[in-house]
């Protein structure tokens, strides 16, 4: 049956190369569509790790140019007590520029056992930064006074990071590495649920937090604050004439992670529907031509239906016949298109996992199946009606 | 003949209706595609409003700075370097120095507004030919003074100030202080990211002290002027000699790049000397084209072949009474590009309908994407392609046809 089939599309190999060669660009463009979609997708799946409801984020700038480490701890010790005291704060962390949904992004290395992983982010934040967030602490503990003097700094992982550096095994008192030679020791304390700092559709990435020290207050640039819900615009104004009163020198913004996160969010559903949009489009467009010369080819090959039916054969299985062959076409250039999809795991191009780029593949071998099932199906029932009689009599 | 051809054609393309529609569908589809990708591309690069000297202007918006160990960094530059190293060539008419816009807020009766603003020296208003719907920009003196004045934007204007007709001469407040409002100033999209600020202060005003910081990089873009376009290389050799005779800012680095481009370069730079921006962006519409156009072409193709294997019997008469095969070609082909302008024509009305609802949905504020001349232009030269390679292969198919065998398979 197969063999019988294999030769009818050899005998017209010219037209069906033609046919093929679109079914696997259509293939690639939707392996590359849905590749873009199922890593997304997997990032939505994964939850927030924080409550950006009621932050804010406050930017400052060089409020105070002093070089007296004391003055410059005391002078913002007494605007974070300012803040404090307002009964619609619950809580504030000064911390480093690269705030959730921000665009500004600090990365190094943390290794252990010689394990190094580039491109982590680093993250300086203060003891009552995770309350501030809503985080969620899954070991350990997150920093307290009494990392202050410790001879090796302290630090919290995130659960990606854990997952990289020590696997299934013990995190809490290990020393990790933040250099290729051994000189940046840390202590984990801490591991937490991986907070998504880049949208619901961004990975969290790995992440290792820092205390901040005395002395880091020079080049901080950021306050997170958790407000109640009672906190409104007539608040907000009040809260940014009191910063704006204090730091005299420096330009003040407020602005919330609800907000934010609109945005960020946004810069990545853009690309995602216009991609979306031409696939589509590219798709139907594929259909329509698949359709109209399924049905041509099918209305040249009269005689031949006939003279099937003529010795017997049922419509069915005539129809199935003209299905099955444009099954095997797909086929065959699905499994060329499979051969260049599948380097990309292989070869782990965009640093993207493995699973993604195979569902990705899965998911387009599908769909391009049922395209080609559907644009045969209708010319096939067509082909399952033709009288003998009249299809013989024609030529 | 071209008119006989046009005959046949239309005879053609109302013989098989679906046919006829895969294939305008598939047309007219790509180009509005390719066409608002243009428009976009067009506005982006090609809108010179405020800057419309860019002829003869050079943009320098960033520097790297090599470490010994091999590592980098980069970014805008300081007002420090850009007053003092790019202010002394001798090229250069005009240097407008601005810095990146930033944000802070007000609040106008509890009611918040995000304020982008924007620090400028006097040069940068001669430079820039900003629309003024009211008043005018501030002058050196004003600037020199550290007077406390401001441009602001259409919308800022509207958002602060409501509906009224003039508000020269009357005081915004914002970052908690208040500026006397100089001049109002057509809105500038935020893709424009060199030119765009809501309200526009003069650099001296500045509450971090820009004079005094002498590091080579900072928050602000520089733009040289030329005397003439003709000036223009003369200026961009004489900043990059500039940048060579540069002294390193401390031991820790041991190059320094920086250079003064034309607008689209400066606009897509990356800051990394290894990466071109321009081959980068380059290569991504490229590919984004080829593909959206390439499954289009294959699918013309399959549906000509087809369509051209019907009319075997008129070809086969055509070559009995001594048609030549490149006649015939030629009349394809030709019967082609008269389908795929159809499909343009449709593309570009498509392409109007997409247009307008996209700049009703105001995806970027201020970004109004228009069809100019340029945009349709490429439209048909798109076409002109399309109809040109879905051709030429069906009909040299065709024209290899044997005539007893086209005669007879009618």
């Amino acid at each position: 049956m197969f063999k019988h089939l294999f030769k009818l599309i050899w005998n017209k190999k010219k037209q069906n190369f033609l046919l093929m060669s679109e079914m696997l660009f259509s293939f690639l463009v939707l392996f590359a569509v849905f590749s873009l979609l199922v890593y997304y997708y997997n990032n939505y799946k994964k939850p927030m790790g924080m409550g950006y409801q009621n932050v804010w984020v406050v930017s400052y700038n060089n409020a105070l140019q002093t070089k007296n480490t004391d003055s410059l701890d005391t002078y913002y010790e007494t605007l974070r007590n300012s803040i404090k005291g307002m009964p619609e704060v619950n809580d504030l962390s000064f911390c480093s520029d690269n705030v959730p949904f921000s665009a500004n992004t600090w990365t190094g290395l943390a290794g252990y056992n010689k394990h190094n992983y580039s491109n982590v982010n680093m993250y300086n934040a203060e003891d009552s930064y995770l309350k501030t967030l809503n985080g969620q602490l899954l070991e350990g503990r997150w920093f307290n006074k009494n990392d202050m003097a410790t001879k090796i700094p302290s630090v919290v992982i995130n659960n990606e990071l854990r997952e990289k550096l020590f696997g299934k095994g013990e995190a809490i008192g290990k020393i990790i590495d933040e250099s290729d030679d051994g000189k940046n020791k840390k202590r984990v304390v801490g591991v937490i649920q991986a907070i998504k700092a880049k949208g619901d559709y961004a990975a969290a990435g790995d992440a290792v937090y820092h205390r901040i020290d005395t002395g880091s207050f020079r080049w901080l640039g950021k306050i997170i604050i958790q407000v109640t819900p009672a906190a409104n615009a007539a608040f907000e104004a009040r809260l940014y004439k009191t910063l704006a009163n204090y730091m005299k020198n420096s330009n003040v913004e407020i602005e919330h992670l609800v907000n934010k996160r609109k945005d960020i969010n946004y810069f990545t559903l853009v690309p995602m529907i216009v991609l979306s949009i031409v696939g589509c489009f590219l798709v139907i467009n594929v259909a329509l031509g698949l359709f109209g010369v399924l049905w041509y080819n099918i209305n040249k090959r009269r005689g031949e239906i006939g003279l099937r039916r003529a010795v017997g054969a049922t419509g069915s299985s005539v129809s199935n016949q003209l299905i099955m062959e444009s099954m095997i076409l797909a086929t065959f250039s699905l499994i060329i298109g499979s051969f260049f999809a599948i380097q990309f795991p292989l070869l782990n191009v965009f640093d993207l996992s493995a699973g993604i780029y195979l569902v990705a593949i899965l998911l387009a071998i599908i769909f391009i199946y049922l395209l080609v099932f559907l644009c045969s199906l209708y010319p096939g029932r067509q082909a399952a009606a033709i009288y003998p009689a009249v299809a013989l009599h024609e030529e | 003949m071209l008119k006989n051809y046009f005959k046949i054609a239309i005879a053609v393309l109302r013989r098989r209706k679906f046919f006829t529609f895969i294939s305008l569908f598939g047309i007219s589809f790509t180009l509005t595609i390719l066409l608002v990708l243009t428009a976009f591309i067009n506005k982006i690069a090609g809108d010179s409003y405020p800057d419309r000297k860019r002829d003869r202007s050079l943009y320098i918006s960033r520097m790297q700075e090599i470490n010994k160990t091999g590592g980098q960094s980069s970014g805008p530059l300081s007002y420090y370097f850009l007053s003092h190293y790019a202010s002394s060539l001798k090229t250069p008419v005009k240097v407008g120095i601005s810095s990146i816009f930033s944000g802070t807020n007000t609040y106008v009766n509890n009611k918040k507004i995000a304020v982008n603003y924007k620090y400028t020296n006097d040069a940068y208003w001669d430079i820039m030919e900003y629309d003024f719907i009211e008043g005018k920009a501030f002058n050196k003196q004003q600037v020199d003074n550290g007077d406390k004045v401001a441009v602001i934007s259409e919308d800022m204007k509207q958002q602060y100030f409501g509906d009224v007709p003039s508000v020269v001469g009357k005081y915004i407040e914002a970052d908690n202080v208040k500026y006397r409002v100089t001049g109002v100033v057509k809105n500038v999209p935020i893709t424009s990211y060199m030119t765009y600020g809501d309200i526009y202060l003069p650099y001296t005003v500045s509450k971090s002290d820009v004079r005094k910081d002498k590091s080579y990089r900072g928050g602000f873009f520089g733009v040289l002027l030329a005397k003439s376009s003709a000036d223009v290389p003369r200026m961009h050799d004489e900043y990059q000699s500039m940048i060579d005779r540069l002294p390193m800012e401390s031991k820790e680095f041991d190059k320094i790049y920086s250079h003064a481009d034309p607008y689209i370069v400066s606009y897509v730079d990356t800051g990394n000397e290894g990466k071109s921006g321009v081959m980068i962006v380059l290569t991504t519409i490229g590919i984004f084209a080829l593909l959206v156009m390439l499954l289009p072409t294959l699918n013309l193709v399959n549906i000509n072949i087809t369509r051209i294997m019907e009319r075997s019997s008129e070809i086969g008469v055509r070559k009995a009474f001594g048609a030549s095969s490149v006649t015939l070609v030629y009349q394809f082909i030709v019967e082609n590009i008269i389908l795929t302008l159809l499909g343009g024509l449709i593309g570009v009305i498509l392409s109007f309908i997409a247009i307008k609802v996209l700049n009703g949905m105001n995806l970027i504020p201020n970004l109004v994407l228009s069809i100019n001349f340029t945009v349709l232009a490429i439209g048909l030269l798109i076409c002109f392609l399309f109809g040109l390679i879905s051709g030429v292969y069906p009909a040299w198919r065709m024209s290899k046809l044997n005539v007893v065998t086209a005669l007879k398979a009618s």
